[in-house]
């Protein structure tokens, strides 16, 4: 049986999606480079444009740092103040929130450090819907927010976003986006994935992946997570769990104790726990990025222990990178987090065990490279995940209840 | 893969007085690239480096640049063809501030002033195209900023000056922890936005955390250039140390090469 075609609507719908897509993540574009980009002639994209624009969610003006003489030609861009997300990111130790605006530009940000403090999950909602009231109310009056997602360390049910266990913060079945979205009462569901699902989709749209098709997103925080893209898309198994790297069973038979419940993990051999153990860092001193570069320092100052400990955990981390390579045969391998730091600490060691291990053909092609983005690396992926409705059908998210709760 | 580098040498000698310091050296760069120089102290890098920008003359060999033999008799020539060297002691003056630094020697005139406007945004446009966001203003003066933010800056220099090919002496050996990894990253956007780079460094973290290929210099002589993806730290000790190791390097070390 022939399957129809799209209908005209479908094809509008899709291509005003493709369109808002190119703006929000190509930045300002004249109508002649959009229409160049999409394969589309110039008056279907006019068409398309002022769609978007009578929608709200661009705009056509003269683009800014022009000193030319001659006419510009108008670009496109994204109404980046007066459309946003929020963006929220529930670490281990710490909670932070962001108001991005289309096209990515961080509008607000908000940010509390204390230990374990993601503990109880009540809590954290409590305190990120309340970054979210602050950063509200001095957001522009016409300003409208288009969605919300957050980042969470812990194993994220797709697509409901059920968090079946974060073991770093002891959270397990818990209903955190359904907690949020209700503290937020924006009458938008905040959207919840992995942490390193998302720092793989910053990057890889917005950082050091862009361009790639098939890349490994790994980020270090107090465990080690790990976000696979393969031909474009995010690798996320049955339900949601894949690309748990750090639970990548390592050293089965002597293995360090794993938050999991294992041992052996790739976390638990070269989690910060780990190296600032072997380091034999004195009781009290920094942990975290501080604490990790307090050991990359001491190393370099010729620190034998410090030398030994990043020895030890850049040889434990390669053999994760080993096996990602052969099983994913990436262009890229990301370090995110604090792994930047312990990656150029101890890249000879984690090369030279790369070199020796990991197949030729598979290794050859495999570039290695830290996050573009840094520290707002985790909150851009929240911010696209939460983009995703709005990016997928402009006009039907373009403009919720006004005031929103 | 590359397979055509943008600049090659082959069969250089040089000698100062009745030393021979470099013999018959052969060194090749590829765009998109960071080729990380080695070797111990004494070995020849930096004369080898100044030979490419033009510094010294050498005694015998040849110089290609795209493919074609070239001569390079001076600095000038070296620029001209896109070939920048950012020197171990930088050269910058402390008591300018940072556009000033950028434009030394090369000032945007309109007439016989100085176009400061321009400068200023040709300055502010680079830093800004290497995603530079340590440095908050281009109108402080370089004596106000940190060791890794003097490196952007001079590296920045030899951007903006159209250079094809980058070459860094030693960028990070006087760097703490924080600030090597600013210089190395944007050492690697340089090579990813399609530069040519050369990276002398003796730090292995740092040559294998940010090189494609890697050319060990022993007492004057290219013990071996290879991919940083086919070798391991002690390989490369090796070469540095004793100029072979298993089937790499010289066939035997004071003789011909292999
Ligand atoms: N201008 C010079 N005159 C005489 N000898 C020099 C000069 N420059 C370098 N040399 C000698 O050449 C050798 C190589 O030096 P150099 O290229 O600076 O090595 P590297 O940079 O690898 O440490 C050393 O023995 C050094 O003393
Ligand atoms: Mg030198
Ligand atoms: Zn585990």
């Amino acid at each position: 049986m022939m399957k129809a075609g799209p209908s005209q609507e479908e094809i509008r719908r899709q291509n005003l999606s493709t369109l808002l897509r190119h703006i929000h993540l190509g930045g300002p574009a004249s109508r002649a480079v959009l229409a160049d980009r999409m394969g589309l002639n110039r008056s279907t994209i006019m068409a398309l444009v002022t769609e978007l624009t009578t929608a709200g969610l661009v705009r056509e003006e003269l683009p800014r740092e022009t000193r030319r003489a001659g006419r510009p030609s108008l670009v496109v861009r994204p109404e980046s103040v007066s459309r946003y997300v929020f963006a929220f990111d529930v670490g281990v130790d710490y909670l932070a929130a962001a108001r991005i605006g289309l096209g990515g530009a961080f509008l607000d940000h908000r940010e509390t450090v204390a230990p374990r403090i993601g503990l109880h999950p009540g809590e954290t909602a409590a305190t990120l819907a309340g970054f979210a009231a602050e950063m509200r109310d001095t957001a522009p009056p016409d300003a409208v927010c288009v969605g919300a997602g957050a980042a969470v360390r812990g194993m994220v049910r797709h697509p409901d976003g059920l968090v079946r266990s974060a073991f770093n913060i002891g959270w397990t079945e818990e209903e955190f986006g359904e907690n949020l979205t209700r503290r937020l009462g924006l009458g938008l569901p905040v959207l919840l994935d992995n942490e390193s699902n998302l720092g793989a989709l910053a990057e890889h749209r917005r950082g050091a992946g862009v361009g790639y098709q098939d890349l490994v997103y790994l980020h270090g925080d107090i465990g080690i997570g790990g976000g696979v893209i393969s031909g474009g898309r995010l690798l996320r198994g049955h339900s949601g769990y894949g690309g748990e790297v750090g639970h990548m069973l390592v050293n089965p038979r002597d293995g360090r104790p794993c938050s999991c419940g294992s041992r052996g993990c790739l976390e638990a051999e070269a989690g910060q726990d780990a190296l600032l153990e072997a380091a034999r860092r004195p009781v009290g001193a920094a942990t975290g990025r501080a604490g990790i570069r307090g050991v990359i320092d001491a190393a370099d100052r010729g620190d034998v222990t410090a030398r030994a400990a990043l020895h030890t955990v850049g040889d434990w981390l390669a053999v994760g990178i080993v096996n990602l390579i052969n099983l994913y045969n990436p262009a890229l391998i990301i370090f995110g987090g604090t792994l930047p730091d312990i990656y150029l600490g101890t890249a000879a060691h984690i090369r030279s065990r790369v070199n020796t291990h990991a197949l030729p053909a598979s290794r050859e092609v495999a570039r290695f490279r830290i996050c573009r983005l840094g520290d707002r690396t985790l909150l851009t992926g929240a911010a696209e995940l939460a983009f995703t409705h709005l990016l997928s059908d402009p006009l039907a998210h373009a403009l919720p209840a006004p005031g929103g709760s | 893969m590359t397979v055509t580098p943008i600049l090659e040498l082959r069969g250089i000698d040089k000698s100062f007085g009745p030393v021979q310091v470099l013999h018959d050296v052969a060194f090749s760069a590829y765009p998109g690239e960071v080729t990380a120089l080695v070797g111990d102290n004494g070995a020849g890098k930096s004369t080898l480096v100044k030979c490419i920008g033009g510094i010294h003359s050498f005694d015998a060999g040849e110089y290609l640049f795209e493919g074609e033999r070239v001569q390079v008799n001076g600095p000038r020539d070296a620029a001209a063809l896109g070939v920048e060297i950012v020197y171990q002691d930088l050269a910058l003056c402390d008591n300018l501030d940072i556009v000033q630094n950028m434009f030394l020697g090369r000032e945007k005139r309109r007439g016989p002033i100085l176009d400061e406007a321009t400068m200023e945004e040709m300055a502010a446009r680079t830093l800004a195209g290497l995603s530079v966001r340590t440095v908050k203003s281009v109108r402080q003066q370089v004596s106000h900023l940190s060791g890794g933010q003097r490196q952007t800056v001079a590296i920045a220099k030899a951007v903006l000056w159209n250079g094809k090919v980058v070459i860094l002496d030693e960028p990070t050996a006087a760097l703490g922890v924080a600030q090597t990894a600013q210089v190395l990253e944007l050492v690697r956007r340089l090579a990813d936005n399609g530069l040519t780079v050369v990276l002398i460094s003796h730090n292995l973290n740092d040559v294998f955390a940010v090189s494609d290929r890697i050319a060990a210099l022993y007492l004057g002589r290219m013990a071996a250039q290879v991919r940083t993806t086919d070798v391991t730290q002690s390989q490369v000790v090796e070469l540095i140390t004793s100029g072979r190791s298993g089937d790499l390097g010289l066939a035997t070390t004071n003789g011909a090469t292999a």
